[in-house]
This record gives structure tokens, C-alpha cells and sequence, in this order.
């Protein structure tokens, strides 16, 4: 890459060699209007709202497609160029119903930021458009086509960044609409609910069934933390107004999802059914009653010094409370250990991140779905499979990932994806706690070179391998003391529990925390403080975006409380 | 032995009036006679002229038959070829023009009726018989080049011959290909742009039907040319006969060696796959045809980057016009010095009209660059219909400009044309009469238009609904000035701002019609249609309700 220089509006800019005006422009603080364009997306060059004149080029230039080269000079805010827009816009407005008084983007939409801009104070052309119906047939979102500008920013992202190709454009002209699938209604189709769309739209065309109508852009607060469902660790961006949870959005640019994020992340944690615990509980006269900190806590610590106790943590809280707990049980000799399986290390390759899966050439899946569960890495899967990789996944049973791999072979036939992977450029091996011995016997001739990805099914994976714990069954102790934080304990586990005395420490009730004899209640993600090390092995920081309930104490803080008082 | 040879036009035209039926009548009574070994019977691709289909040609006589029954068939082979008498009372009328013209307005000396290069064999030979094409110096051009020439010296002719791309632009086809060469990628594509979807325009069709190999072979020495191993043809949907008869020709050049691998031993190997189209407009531009062959939706690319740097599948791709390709061989085989001979000096070479409207004689006909449209409209259209006066004339097509009496007499080429504002476009040639409203036919040029948007860009997709609607109102009396206004405020506005070619040459006619006849639109804003064609006052539906003119 090398250096250019041109003006915009008479300003000297520098620029790469391989940007567009548009870009360039922007680095130098000059303000292009757009609507079609995105920066996460590929370049579409259809709404005509970028439009500048650069000298000697005949016509107007899409600043958004259009490359900078050396000595251009480009207006990018004549009187042409803004009668353009102006017209652009009037055009759009006379297409579908954007009376924006009644819509919930009013205030923070694209389009009518851009109407404010170039004034348009009344409609220059007739109406003629017809209603159209809202489809609200999925849960998470609405899709509205009156309010469709059809820039196609959800169908690019859909299909670039989700690599799911659910939406795209039904007729052509005049009536041209955002479909999902062959036009069935947008709860039937194939749609995964990742909502990258609701993020990208610049109207009110796709609405978020949570958010809207919850404040404007002005109103609410963002805070960046990290998504603590799964072990992938995306950014997230919470949008809250007066302490309620409006949204959920990606972090376009961020490690390891770039911006996109699963329904897992952005939707599921907004509608929890599961009641909180909201306070510390205390089993007297076999009921479980309210408690204060200090008498649960009394009570616990004399437990722990008074027989032999073990821990069990879910991976689902931050590594100060995993350390924290390591570190408690380490105190009062007991053993201490994760709920979760763990995968085994293969003995060979080196370790990838989740990016390394999105330009490998060759892709192997055993023993784990990641398209049910670490969702994004399946969309990873196939989106680097769009982009001309092999996928390999060997299973003996159904996997999601075969309907659009290269081949799918039962453990018996690994080694053909070694032949595949042979000669290969970048290979990458994605893995889970299913993964068979034949399987990685087989695997194992593609030595060093290749990159392995392992999926470990606990959300906070790293943070506890670092603090020392390791998988671990219930044994026949006098006190059990369970870590839950937001995860409630699966029926295997509840089976195993034994007559022990049972503290647990947990967001949410659940048949478990019903038998315990000491309850502690612990913070939920959006209201965490800490770190969480995801897969790729980097401690994220966690920020509260809401205040814990006034008698939650976070986890970590309660462990040291309960380590000083044994002394 | 065959004594004489039956050639039955074989057209879509013929074919509607019952040219199988006629050709099943002739070859019964033929059978009947004994005469099955001594007289071939075969279908001709175009013929020349239209009024007289079916159309049926006796040689070694070249006595012309039409419009012929099956029963007249039965009587040419009962009179004709058993008893040798020419059956005089079903012979065609004999031609309106042939031979030299003496004298015609505004133009010394002597026209030739036409004057055929890309044409030259439709209509004389099979169309499914390579050996008949081969007969009439048919892959001769191609031997030339494999044999005698470089691919570096091909591209050179071809440049040298000053060709420019016949789809409308009319882009220098070699320079085209000089930038394929250009490229550091080897593998290289040559597309045929076959999907010819201008309203009134059928000169593909007719090369293509009555001449595929001229295609093929234009297609092989492209690919000679640039090195490209690999050419496809995107046929227009409906074309299925063109289609058919394109298939059947690859299928003979690959069995004689002509295409395929290795062609001629000179180690130059090339493949032509045919893709049929699904029925858009759009896809006649090429970057949307690109998409529609890859299997996606047919709407336009972002450019740069150009086909020719990154086409079909992002690799380097000539996307040619059928008939640019057609004039391929005859370039390679008589040289670049010949055909700067023909046409003008900037646009050698001839054009392919299709002439419609409010003439005579209607159909196609194929002349030298610089030809007026006077002489057009005079000599091969018969003159106007009725002896009516000469209103506006459409050329290229539906987004072609409106070109009023005082452009007559310009000798028609890409370069003049472009000068008086108007542009050549695909050739056709849309006479109307006294009779045309003007605002009529731009509401139904409209209406083609916002039927066939892409519906990518919003001044295209939004303004020609607009323009339509402000249309709408002027030819059904509610117009008022202010709808002139904002029809000439969109069209400026949307030839500026649209994406590609159809939005920016959609609004091309009422650009061009406010110019020559903004009284007439001004009339319509006051209630009043000249012509008398407009639904002045009456209902009619509401706009654009027709899909298709």
C-alpha cells in the first residue's frame, strides 16, 4: 500500500493506495452522507447518496465505490451534488410510508437524519405507494417493508457477515421487497435470529421487539462488555435507560466476532423467564428463609471448617470468583473442581483463534455442533466456506454443519479429510468434548502445521483451567458447595447430589437451590465487573451495564469475604 | 443425385403461418412422385424480406414462391418440379428494391439496396447444416488465423478494422480485447451478449437464427485473439429457437473439429456453452449479465472494476454484441483495409437496422455506416404509411433519443449521432408518423422502463415510477405545469444519478422529446392532446397497470 494524495473540497487529504473517496473523506473528517453503505459490508453503490464530483471524471462519482488516486479533486458538497441528494431523497420518501412521527426510529434514523440535513420540509412528489404487511412472525424482531428503503444493508450483512443467505430480493423495479428465504414469512424461514440485520438497518424497516420505542439514541447509555453465554467471548455493546435492558448490539471491528453476535448473546438473556434470587437464604425449620449477608455467610464459613467439603463451580462466572474459589477450597483443604467436561488437548498442531478459522482453506469439525452452541463459530464455518474453504465435518451422528459442507464422513473415514487437508494451505481442525480416539488417531498425520481449535463447552473455560480447576464429580463429603452464577444445574448433576449439608451460590432458582441449606445469590452477566478469558485465550473485561439487585453481592467479593473470615 | 434443392424460410414469423405444414406437404408430394432422392428440402433461417411468408425458394432456378399454403406446396411440386413448369400465379411479387437506386434526396450517387456483411449468408443458406456454411467460405476465417496468423496479429486486424462494439455503445471491439490481453490472469473468458431485449429489436435474433456458425467462429477467433479457452453465449429466454439452432451448431463445429479441443491440430482448444436467460432487460447490461451467468440476481456491478479486468467468475471477460462478433470473420478473412472501405471513416463497417412504425415495409435490413434515415425510411422502408407526414423517430431502442424531422438527413453513425444528441444504439429504428402523440409514447416507453428496473438504485427505480406517474397524469388531462416541471426535474435528475445504463438512459425520450416537442407536452399540461391519441379526461386505470407496451 502506498501513499496518495488528493483534495476533498479543497482540502489536502491523504490517503491509502485501495480506498475509496468515501474512506478517505472520512480520516480526513469529511462528512459523506450514506445510506446504503456500511462500513462492515461490501460496497453497494445503489442509494446515489454519496455522490461527489471529482474533476475530470465525467457525471457524478459514488464516493463509496468509487477508488481515491493521486491528484484527485473531488467536491463532495456542490450545489449539483446536493441537488442530487435532495432529489434522492424526496424520491424515497415518495416510495414507501416514511411519515416519521409513527415510527420508533424517529429521532435516530439514517434516512431522516439525511431529510433535517438537505431540507426537506414537505413532499415534492406524489404518494402512490401501497401498505404493505408487517411481518412479525419471529419472536426477537419485526420486519417492517413500509418503513424499507431496500438498501440491502440486511441482506449484505445476512449473507456476508452470517454467511446464512436467508434474506434477499423478491420482483425487481417498483416492486422489489426484502424477502426471507422464497418469501415465506420470516418465522419460517431459515433465519438463525443473529439480528445482524436489526444493527444494520437505517430505518425502522427492522425493529427490535424488545427496544422499541424504549428511547432514542439520546436517552439510553452504552456500555461495552463481554458476552459471557458461551466461550467465544464476543464484545457486546448493552444499551440501557434508567436501568432497564433496552438491547444488545455486536462491536463492528472487535475480537473475535467482528460485530456479529447469536441469539444466544443479543436476544436470549433479554427474555429470562427464571426467578432471580435476590437475596441471601438460609434453611431454618426446613423452610429456606431471607437471610443477611453476614448470618449466611457465618454459617458457611463454620460449615467449611467444620467437615470435609468440596467445591463445584460452573465456568459460568469471572475469573476473580474462579480464582477466588480455587483459592477458598485451597484454604480449608477441599478439593475444588469444574462441573463441565473438559476437551482433551490432541497432541499435536498448534493453537488457532476463532479468526484463524475464517481464512482457512481446509476446515475439520468433529465432535462438536458449533452451529447449536458457539454459534458464531459456525457461522465462521460457513462463511470461510463461501469463500471457497473445505469443510470437512466427521461425525457418526447429524451435525447442522453437513448441509453446506464439502463432505461429511463418519468416523471410520477420517482420514480422507487428511488427504483433503494434504497439500493444503491453512488448515484448521474444530473440535469438541465428542471428539472420538479413532478420530483423533486419525488426525493426527496432519502433524504441527495445523491449527486446532478447541470448543470447550464451559463459558468461562480459560478462566478456570488458570485458576487450577479441573472436572471434577460430587463425592461423599459432609458439605457440597456449588458455584452456579447464572447457570442452573442439569438434571445429571442434581441426580448426584448427595445428603451433604449444600450451599449454593447461584442468580437463579432452581431445583438445586430449593434443596440447599444456604443460598447465596450472585450477579447476572449485565451486571458483572471483572474478566472472563475467552478462547482465545485473552482476559475480556466486564463491565456492569446495570446495578446488581441491592442485597447481590458479585461472587468474587462474597469467596474473599468467606476466605477472611475462616482466616 | 440431387437435381434441385427446396428451401422453406424457416423463421419464427414463417413458422407461425405454417411453414412445417407447408414443408410436410411439399415432402409427402414429393414421395408421391418418386422425386425423395432428387430434390432436398431444408429450412432457411431469416429470409430478406417479410412481406410474403412462408417463403419457398426452388434452385438451381431461384424461383420464389410466396405466401405459400400447403396446398400450394403440393401444386410447386406437381407443376414445378415434376412437370417443369414454373407455377407463375403463387410466385412472389417480384422485390421492391433491387439493383441501384438512381436518385435519392440529399445524397449523390448510387445506393446499393443493401449492403450485407453481417447478413450475408441468413437467409441463403441452412442454418443446421455446417456443411452449407462451410460451402460459403463458412470457418475459413478461423482456419486463416489458427494457421497463418497470431493471436497478436488477429487483435491487431480486428483494431486496425476500426469495428466498434454493435450492442450500442460502440466501444472499439479490439481495444476491448486489447485490455483482456492486458491482464495478468490467464484464464480469460468470451461472452456473447445474445440477450437482445431492446423493444423492436431483432437483429441478433435473425443472425442467430440464420447464421449461428457466424457466431461461433466470431467467438473462436476472439478467443484466439485474448487467449481465452472458454466462450458462452447469453441468449435471451425467450429465444428458445435460437437457442436450439445455437446448440445444434456447437455440437456440428465440435464434430468437425471446428470448436473443442485442440481445433485444427494447432493446439488452440475452445469450448462455447449456451445460457439461456430468464426474462429481464437488465441482464443486457453486461455486468448484470455477468451476474445472471453466475447464478445470482441479475442487477449491475459496481464499476471499476471493468469485465475486462474482472468478468465472469472475476476473471477477464470480452462481453461482446452478436453482431460485433459476426463481423468478426469477414474482418479476419478480407482484411482490416476492406472493411475501413465500407461505412464512414470514424465507423467503418455496416449497421443493422430493424425498422418499425408508420412505414411501408417493415423489417430489417442491413446497410453501410453514414446512411440516412431518410434514405432509410425512403428507399427500404417504402416511405411513410399513408403518404402521412414524418413526425419523430426513435433510434436504439426504447431508451433511443426522439429525433425530429430537422435530423433527417444525418448520416447515421455512432460518432454523428453523438454529436446531434442522440445516440445509435442497437439500430432499431421507431418511425412514427403525424399521427404519434408524443407524450403517448413516452408514457409507454415509461412504463416498459419501471417494468423492467432493477430496482438496485433509487433514482431508477423511484424515478421511473415518478416519471411515469407525472405521465400519466398529462396523457389523461389532470396534468398541469407543475407536473412538466417535476417529469423534466426527475428525468435530469435521473440520467444523472442512476447506477447504470437503463436508469441513465431511461429517461432519454422525454429528455429528448421536451426538446423537439415541448409544445406538444405543453398542450397536454393545458388539457389538450394534438394528436388526439391521449385518454383526455377518461379514466383509465391507474399508472402503469399494463406490465409490458
Amino acid at each position: 500500500m502506498s501513499e496518495i494524495h488528493l483534495t476533498i473540497n479543497g482540502k489536502p487529504v491523504v490517503a491509502q493506495s485501495g480506498q475509496t473517496i468515501l474512506e478517505a473523506a472520512k480520516q480526513a473528517d469529511i462528512d459523506i452522507p450514506v445510506l446504503c453503505h456500511h462500513p462492515a459490508l461490501a460496497n453497494w453503490g445503489a442509494c446515489r447518496m454519496c455522490l461527489v464530483e471529482v474533476k475530470g471524471m465525467r457525471g457524478l462519482q459514488t464516493s463509496c465505490t468509487c477508488p481515491a488516486t493521486e491528484g484527485m479533486e473531488v467536491e463532495t458538497e456542490t450545489e449539483k451534488v446536493v441537488a442530487v441528494r435532495k432529489f434522492v431523497l424526496e424520491l424515497l420518501f415518495s416510495e414507501r410510508n416514511h411519515y416519521c412521527m409513527y415510527c420508533q426510529m424517529s429521532g435516530d434514523c439514517e434516512l431522516q437524519d439525511l431529510a433535517y440535513r438537505y431540507g426537506l420540509d414537505h413532499w415534492t412528489y406524489p404518494r402512490p405507494f401501497e401498505k404493505m404487511e408487517v411481518d412479525a412472525s419471529r419472536k426477537y424482531f419485526i420486519m417492517d417493508p413500509n418503513r424499507c428503503i431496500l438498501c440491502s444493508r440486511c441482506i449484505r450483512a445476512c449473507s456476508e457477515i452470517a454467511a446464512n443467505h436467508t434474506l434477499g430480493l423478491r420482483d425487481r423495479g417498483a416492486r422489489t421487497m426484502v424477502v426471507a428465504d422464497l418469501d415465506v414469512p420470516f418465522g419460517e424461514s431459515t433465519c438463525v435470529e443473529c439480528g445482524t440485520c436489526l444493527q444494520v438497518c437505517p430505518t425502522g424497516a427492522l425493529i427490535d421487539a424488545k427496544s422499541a420505542y424504549g428511547g432514542r439514541e439520546k436517552d439510553v447509555i452504552h456500555t461495552q462488555t463481554t458476552c459471557m453465554q458461551c466461550s467465544v467471548g464476543c464484545d457486546l455493546d448493552v444499551v440501557t435507560r434508567y436501568q432497564r435492558l433496552l438491547r444488545v448490539d455486536g462491536v463492528w471491528e472487535s475480537e473475535p466476532s467482528g460485530g456479529l453476535l447469536c441469539v444466544d448473546g443479543r436476544f436470549k438473556p433479554l427474555y429470562e423467564k427464571r426467578q432471580r434470587v435476590t437475596g441471601p437464604l438460609v434453611r431454618k425449620d426446613g423452610k429456606l428463609v431471607a437471610a443477611g449477608w453476614n448470618e449466611a455467610l457465618g454459617i458457611v464459613a463454620e460449615k467449611l471448617q467444620s467437615g470435609s467439603c468440596q467445591g463445584l463451580a460452573y465456568c459460568a462466572t469471572t475469573d476473580e470468583a474462579l480464582t477466588a474459589f480455587a483459592r477458598l477450597f485451597a484454604k480449608v483443604d477441599g478439593a475444588a473442581g469444574r462441573i463441565e467436561p473438559q476437551v482433551a488437548p490432541l497432541g499435536f498442531g498448534q493453537v488457532a483463534k476463532v479468526q484463524d478459522v475464517l481464512d482457512a482453506d481446509v476446515i475439520i469439525v468433529t465432535g462438536a455442533q458449533p452451529l447449536e452452541y458457539q454459534r458464531v463459530i459456525g457461522y465462521f464455518i460457513h462463511r470461510a466456506a463461501d469463500q471457497g474453504a473445505q469443510v470437512a465435518v466427521i461425525t457418526d451422528d447429524e451435525n447442522g454443519l453437513s448441509a453446506r459442507a464439502a463432505m461429511t464422513l463418519t468416523s471410520a473415514e477420517a482420514g480422507k479429510a487428511v488427504e483433503t487437508a494434504a497439500g493444503a494451505g491453512k488448515v484448521v481442525v474444530v473440535y469438541g468434548t465428542e471428539i472420538k480416539p479413532e478420530v483423533i488417531a486419525a488426525l493426527k498425520p496432519l502433524g504441527d502445521e495445523a491449527y486446532i481449535l478447541a470448543l470447550d463447552p464451559a463459558r468461562n473455560a480459560q478462566g478456570a483451567t488458570a485458576a487450577g480447576l479441573q472436572p471434577q464429580e460430587p463425592s461423599d463429603v459432609d458439605v457440597l458447595y456449588f458455584l452456579l452464577g447464572e447457570q442452573s444445574e442439569d438434571a445429571a448433576l442434581l441426580a448426584k447430589v448427595n445428603g451433604a449439608f449444600k450451599i449454593v451460590q447461584a442468580a437463579y432458582h432452581s431445583p438445586l437451590v430449593d434443596q440447599a441449606d444456604v443460598v447465596l445469590p450472585t450477579p447476572i452477566w449485565v451486571e458483572r465487573t471483572g474478566h472472563v478469558t475467552n478462547l482465545d485465550g485473552s482476559a475480556k473485561p466486564l463491565h456492569a451495564a446495570l446495578l446488581m439487585p441491592e442485597n447481590v453481592r458479585d461472587e468474587a467479593e462474597a469467596l474473599a469475604a468467606l476466605a477472611d473470615m475462616i482466616g | 443425385m440431387i437435381r434441385s434443392h427446396v428451401l422453406i424460410s424457416g423463421d419464427p414469423q414463417s413458422l407461425t403461418r405454417g411453414a412445417e405444414e407447408v414443408r410436410l406437404a411439399i415432402e409427402t408430394e414429393l414421395h408421391y412422385y418418386g422425386l425423395d432422392d432428387e430434390v432436398q428440402v431444408a429450412f432457411l433461417g431469416h429470409v430478406d424480406r417479410t412481406d410474403v411468408l412462408p417463403l419457398v425458394i426452388v434452385y438451381p432456378e431461384g424461383v420464389r414462391y410466396g405466401p405459400v399454403t400447403p396446398e400450394d406446396g403440393a401444386y410447386i411440386v406437381q407443376e414445378h418440379l415434376y412437370k417443369g413448369r414454373i407455377v407463375e400465379h403463387l410466385q412472389a411479387p417480384p422485390e421492391v428494391l433491387s439493383g441501384p437506386i438512381a436518385h435519392l434526396p440529399g445524397r449523390e450517387g448510387a445506393v446499393y439496396a443493401q449492403k450485407r456483411v453481417v447478413l450475408r449468408r441468413a437467409g441463403t443458406i441452412d442454418p443446421d447444416s455446417i456443411e452449407d456454411y462451410i460451402e460459403h467460405d463458412g470457418y475459413f476465417a478461423l482456419g486463416k488465423a489458427i494457421t497463418e496468423m497470431t493471436p497478436e496479429q488477429v487483435l491487431e486486424t480486428v483494431r486496425a478494422s476500426g469495428l466498434q462494439g454493435r450492442g450500442g455503445a460502440g466501444f472499439p471491439t479490439g481495444l476491448k480485447w486489447l485490455f483482456v490481453t492486458k491482464t495478468d490472469e490467464k484464464e480469460r473468458y468470451i461472452v456473447c451478449n445474445a440477450d437482445e431485449s431492446e423493444p423492436g429489436t431483432f437483429k441478433d435474433r435473425l443472425i442467430l437464427e440464420g447464421d449461428p456458425h457466424a457466431i461461433l467462429e466470431g467467438m473462436a477467433l476472439a478467443g484466439y485473439a485474448v487467449g481465452a479457452q472458454e466462450g458462452y453465449i447469453y441468449i435471451r429466454g425467450e429465444y428458445a429457437q435460437s437457442c436450439e439452432r445455437l446448440e445444434r451448431a456447437i455440437h456440428q463445429a465440435e464434430e468437425f473439429g471446428l470448436l473443442g479441443d485442440n481445433i485444427m491440430d494447432s493446439g488452440f482448444s475452445f469450448h462455447i456453452h449456451v445460457h439461456a436467460g430468464a426474462g429481464a432487460y437488465v441482464c443486457g447490461e453486461e455486468t448484470a449479465l455477468l451476474e445472471s451467468m453466475e447464478g445470482k440476481r441479475g442487477i449491475p456491478r459496481i464499476r471499476p472494476p471493468y469485465p475486462t479486468v474482472s468478468g465472469f467468475r472475476n476473471k477477464p471477460t470480452v462481453v461482446n454484441n452478436v453482431e460485433t462478433l459476426a463481423n468478426v470473420p469477414p474482418i479476419i478473412l478480407n482484411g482490416a483495409d476492406w472493411y475501413r472501405s465500407i461505412g464512414t471513416k470514424e465507423c467503418p463497417g455496416t449497421k443493422v437496422y430493424t425498422i418499425l412504425g408508420d412505414v411501408n415495409i417493415t423489417g430489417l435490413v442491413e446497410t453501410p455506416m453514414g446512411t440516412t434515415l431518410r434514405e432509410i425510411i425512403e428507399i427500404y422502408g417504402g416511405g411513410m404509411k399513408g403518404n402521412k407526414q414524418f413526425k419523430c423517430a426513435q433510434t436504439g431502442g426504447a431508451s433511443g433519443s426522439i429525433i425530429p424531422p430537422a435530423l433527417l438527413d444525418v448520416p447515421m453513425d455512432f460518432r454523428n449521432m453523438a454529436q446531434h444528441g442522440a445516440a445509435l444504439g442497437s439500430g432499431a429504428l421507431l418511425i412514427s408518423s403525424e399521427d404519434t402523440c408524443i407524450v403517448d409514447l413516452a408514457y409507454v416507453l415509461l412504463r416498459f422502463f419501471k417494468f423492467e428496473s432493477c430496482g438496485k438504485c433509487v433514482p431508477c427505480r423511484v424515478g421511473t415510477t415518478q416519471m411515469l406517474e407525472a405521465l400519466d397524469r398529462l396523457r389523461r388531462g389532470y396534468g398541469t405545469q407543475v407536473d412538466l416541471d417535476r417529469l423534466e426535474e426527475i428525468a435530469e435528475y435521473a440520467s444523472q444519478a442512476s447506477f447504470c445504463g437503463l436508469g441513465q438512459a431511461a429517461p432519454v425520450p422525454i429528455i429528448t422529446g421536451l426538446r423537439y416537442f415541448r409544445k406538444e407536452f405543453e398542450a397536454h399540461a393545458r388539457g389538450e392532446c394534438p394528436a388526439g391519441v391521449c385518454p383526455m379526461g377518461k379514466h383509465v386505470g391507474p399508472a402503469g397497470e399494463q406490465a409490458h407496451p
